[in-house]
């Protein structure tokens, strides 16, 4: 579905690439965790693939079609058909839960609409759906300041759902919340992968939730690709490496 | 001086009902004047914040253009406006105009660009045009400051007023000034207590307006 060829991204100023030559194949129905430490690539990795990070080098293509060089409103579609959800779920100020989640549905219509703030009553609807799918139909109509960190992480979840994706993305989404919050959200991201049959590509730093709901480890080391396989496989020589821990006996430690 | 205020007093009230409709008229030069300036710079703003900014060439330029009309105080533009666009409120609403839209522009633009970049982000992965994106991403979050900043201005904008009544601007400005160069204290003193109650009443409005709308 998504395949990515020679990518390299330099930023300016730099020397080293933060991604170098990653070539991969991505599935449908692959719910891939991106592992690496601060600083191996993972972000950009993300960023690339719905083109909100220009590479400098290389290429992705979304069934067969280029995402790399799409024209400004062949982006606009690409992007649309991809959710991202983020580390600091980047919702809109002062704005409700609903109209937050309504805003997932501005890559689909005329902008003119969009400002006098009409929709339709089946996008309506649909987010007022999503809102429950996530479980949040009693807050539809609070202030996202009034939320709490798991309940924000489940709006920009909805706002995603809204666009009605075929592919999701998540740039560190559970990296600010806490453990029990973060497996809920995990639970609920792999629930909404399963029966919408998307294609989910996350970043995580905590190595036991990628372990237990990935169907595919990637993990990545100063833009490189050093591991692309089962979660079963990825084993303590592989987080080593992945983290160049001496102390990988902490958390593997534990479970022998 | 005792014996120079001792002439404003007691208060001439027969002159009551002109002082007041001129009140009204210096009220909505105020208030036309800076919502004119505050809906013209809103779009000049985006322009003007290097993060929204469509080229560098029209954000230089707004720039520049912003800092020429904040340059220029009120009582200038209000005399080249009064002399040939002829006497009366209209000339003064426009000159407040012009030089509320050179101050809104620059205060709005800094807001714009201190924005969170995460909503704008947001809105751009979803897919959206450019400028819905910022509009809608980076409007919430600037409103109450905008606000704020509009009954400031507004407030500034009474005073501004009043003294371009004095140069043939119309309303209670204009009164004080005629008052005062015919020794009519007695009015004079009415008029300077109009227009205190006016800015006091104003600033209680703004301030329950503004509580309401955050």
């Amino acid at each position: 579905m998504i395949e990515i060829k020679n990518l390299s991204v330099l930023y300016a100023g730099n020397t080293e690439e933060s991604l170098s030559d990653v070539n991969l194949s991505l599935q449908k129905g692959d719910f891939i965790c991106v592992l690496g430490k601060s600083g191996a690539g993972k972000s950009t990795f993300i960023r690339c693939i719905n083109g909100l990070q220009k590479p400098t080098g290389g290429e992705i293509l979304l069934d067969g079609k280029t995402i790399t060089y799409a024209k400004e409103e062949d982006l606009r579609k690409i992007r649309r058909e991809m959710g991202m959800i983020f580390q600091h779920f980047n919702l809109i100020p002062r704005l409700s839960v609903l109209q937050n989640v309504m805003t997932g549905t501005f890559g689909y219509r005329n902008s003119f609409k969009n400002l006098f703030g009409m929709f339709t009553a089946e996008e309506l609807k649909r987010a007022r759906s999503v809102i429950a799918e996530v479980g949040l139909a009693e807050m539809a109509t609070r202030r996202i300041e009034n939320l709490s960190g798991g309940q924000k992480q489940r709006v920009g979840i909805a706002r995603a759902l809204v666009q009605q994706p075929r592919v999701l993305l998540g740039d560190e989404p559970v990296a600010s919340l806490d453990p029990g919050t973060s497996d809920r959200i995990f639970t609920l991201l792999k629930e909404m992968h399963e029966r919408l049959g998307l294609l989910t590509i996350i970043n995580v730093h905590d190595i036991e939730l990628a372990k237990r709901y990935a169907t595919r480890i990637v993990a990545l080391k100063d833009g490189k690709v050093i591991f692309d396989g089962l979660p079963k496989d990825f084993k303590e020589a592989e987080y080593q490496e992945t983290y160049e821990s001496q102390s990988a006996d902490a958390y593997f430690g534990a479970e022998i | 001086m005792i014996d120079f205020l001792s002439q404003w007093f007691p208060m001439d009230f027969s002159l009551l009902p002109n002082m007041v409709q001129d009140t009204l008229e210096t009220l909505a030069m105020a208030f036309l004047g800076s919502v004119f300036g505050l809906i013209i710079a809103l779009p000049i703003s985006f322009l003007a914040a290097r993060n929204t900014s469509p080229s560098p060439i029209l954000f230089q330029f707004s720039r520049i253009a912003l800092s020429f009309v904040r340059s220029i105080p009120e009582i200038v533009f209000g005399l080249i406006l009064l002399t040939t666009l002829g006497l009366g409120p209209f000339p003064a609403v426009i000159a407040i105009m012009f030089h509320n839209i050179g101050v809104f522009g620059k205060l709005i633009s800094e807001l714009i660009e201190a924005a969170d970049p995460g909503p704008q982000e947001a809105m751009k992965a979803v897919g959206s045009k450019t400028w819905v994106a910022n509009l809608f991403s980076i409007l919430p979050q600037i409103w109450p400051n905008v606000l704020s900043q509009f009954f400031y201005r507004f407030e500034v904008a009474i005073r501004t007023s009043l003294i371009l009544g004095f140069i043939g601007g119309g309303g209670i400005g204009q009164r004080l000034f005629n008052d005062f160069k015919t020794f009519q204290y007695s009015s004079v003193s009415l008029d300077v207590l109009i227009i205190m109650i006016m800015v006091i009443i104003i600033d209680f409005l703004a301030s329950s307006i503004r509580k309401r709308i955050i």
